[in-house]
């Protein structure tokens, strides 16, 4: 059985379901990340993966630096710290 | 280095660098030394469209019911769209053609380019159901002084790149006088402008098509022009297709693997990528400006396109290693926006089916829904 994982972001922690991508996990925590294609070609949702590994069911046509992640198609294998913010937190400071 | 259509010289096209060595003799896609290009390709060539699936019919009474200033800003931005695809459809082949040594970016080139020709197709489709004479839409583009303007901005590097090539190619590196003009000709200065070129693309589909897009989905949003929307939405996937691929070219050029010399004409031109992105910026804040001149639309203005602007730069900017020029622009202000962009179902409005990202990106708008507060109808 696949189970939670733990995501942290520099905002908070959560658990992301097996069910969802990790898109989804930080849209619906409320997190300012982009996205246009969901399916790993545009490269809009990239984030910085401080730690942790995650895998891919296809290579992403998008291109990534060694340290960064498509959370629109990958699958974390493990805990994961990444940098991305609340939206309300981004509002605040523009 | 000498363009030749069919090269007769037997290379390993593996060992040839994206750009300046053997031109491209046999076409083969059994090994690539970048499959990325040839993934692309195929990516590209799923997407393939045809204008005239879209129904646009009723666009056409949409539109002659908009106020004056609402049909100002369609009107525009279809015009500016169409410059752009004019240049895009032909300049990619004539300008990189004769540069590419890899049979699978040669391809992917010729195939980027054949996509915007549906794009510029696309909009005399649009047009033709609009008004009854599509002259008037088109003859005013080469007389429109703030489309003009970004005209020149946009094809000077291609012109550039393409005017130093016929020098490099015919008279080779050195000091040459041409038509009383004297010209310094060197490979270094080539793969500038190549390099230069490159980011300047990647500019254009990266930021300029972006304000009309969140203007052409701002009409959907209110069921409007949805016609134009759909097709909007086509182009604009395929617009994510070839900015992912000009990040690609620029990524590897700076890494040198491929060209070591690459890497250094990238550090030496990147104070002036910055300069080119910041530009456009602003450019594209003014055609803002322009297009809002008698009044805003329902859901924008320009306060807001400013800030959607700065904030798409800045992410477009880190795309290709380079720092974000707007430091306070951390937050999409239209988040709605990447629903109609998202690609789940470019045949069907986000609000017509439950495609998951809408749902998600109505959440997000309604945590933003303070956002509402500092615009007015
Ligand atoms: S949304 Fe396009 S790559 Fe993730
Ligand atoms: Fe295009
Ligand atoms: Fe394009």
């Amino acid at each position: 059985m696949k189970k939670a994982i733990q995501i942290s972001t520099e905002d908070l922690v959560f658990q992301l379901d097996p069910s969802e991508t990790l898109l989804e996990g930080l849209e619906r925590t409320g997190h300012q990340v982009e996205y246009q294609c969901r399916s790993g070609y545009c490269g809009s949702c990239r984030v910085t993966l401080h730690s942790g590994r995650v895998e891919y069911q296809e290579q992403p046509l998008a291109y990534l630096q060694e340290n960064e992640i498509l959370p629109c198609c990958c699958r974390p294998l493990e805990p994961l710290e990444v940098s991305v913010g609340l939206i309300t937190k981004a509002k605040k400071s523009a | 280095m000498k363009y030749s259509t069919f090269s007769l010289l037997d290379n390993d096209q593996l060992k040839e660098p994206m750009f300046f060595g053997q031109s491209v003799n046999v076409a083969r896609y059994d090994q690539q030394k970048y499959p990325i290009f040839e993934q692309l390709i195929e990516k590209q060539l799923s997407f393939f469209w045809r204008p005239e699936e879209v129904d646009v019919s009723q666009d056409r009474s949409d539109y002659r019911n908009l106020p004056d200033h609402e049909k100002h800003i369609f009107i525009s931005n279809l015009k500016y769209q169409i410059l752009l695809d004019s240049i895009q459809g032909r300049s990619p082949n004539v300008a990189f053609l004769p540069l590419v040594s890899l049979p699978e970016l040669e391809t992917w080139i010729e195939t980027w380019s054949f996509s915007e020709t549906i794009h510029s197709r696309s909009y005399t489709h649009i047009i033709r159901n609009i008004v009854n004479d599509p002259a008037v839409v088109f003859d005013d583009i080469m007389r429109n002084q703030h489309i003009i303007e970004r005209a020149t901005d946009i094809s000077k590097y291609y012109d550039d790149l393409i005017q130093y090539t016929l020098l490099y190619t015919k008279l080779g590196a050195g000091t040459h006088t041409v038509n009383g003009k004297t010209h310094q000709v060197n490979l270094f200065e080539l793969k500038r402008k190549l390099y230069l070129c490159m980011m300047s693309v990647n500019v254009l589909e990266a930021i300029r098509f972006y304000v009309s897009f969140a203007c052409s989905f701002a009409f959907a949003e209110r069921r409007l022009m949805e016609g134009n929307a759909k097709i909007i939405r086509l182009i604009a996937r395929d617009e994510a297709l070839h900015l992912v691929a000009t990040q690609h070219i620029i990524n590897i050029m700076q890494e040198g693997k491929d060209d070591p010399e690459m890497a250094e004409v990238a550090r030496s031109c990147h104070a002036e990528s910055i300069k080119m992105f910041k530009h456009a910026a602003q450019q594209e804040k003014e055609w803002a400006k322009y297009l809002f001149k008698d009044g805003s639309m329902i859901g924008l203005n320009n306060v807001i396109l400013d800030q959607y602007i700065e904030y798409i730069t800045n992410h477009r900017m880190r795309a290709v290693g380079l720092e974000p020029a707007f430091e306070k622009a951390t937050h999409n202000p239209i988040p709605w926006i990447n629903a109609w962009t998202s690609s789940d179902n470019v045949q069907v409005a986000p609000q017509e089916v439950e495609v998951s990202s809408y749902l998600v990106g109505q959440i997000n708008s309604e945590i933003s829904a303070d956002d509402l507060g500092d615009f007015e109808l």
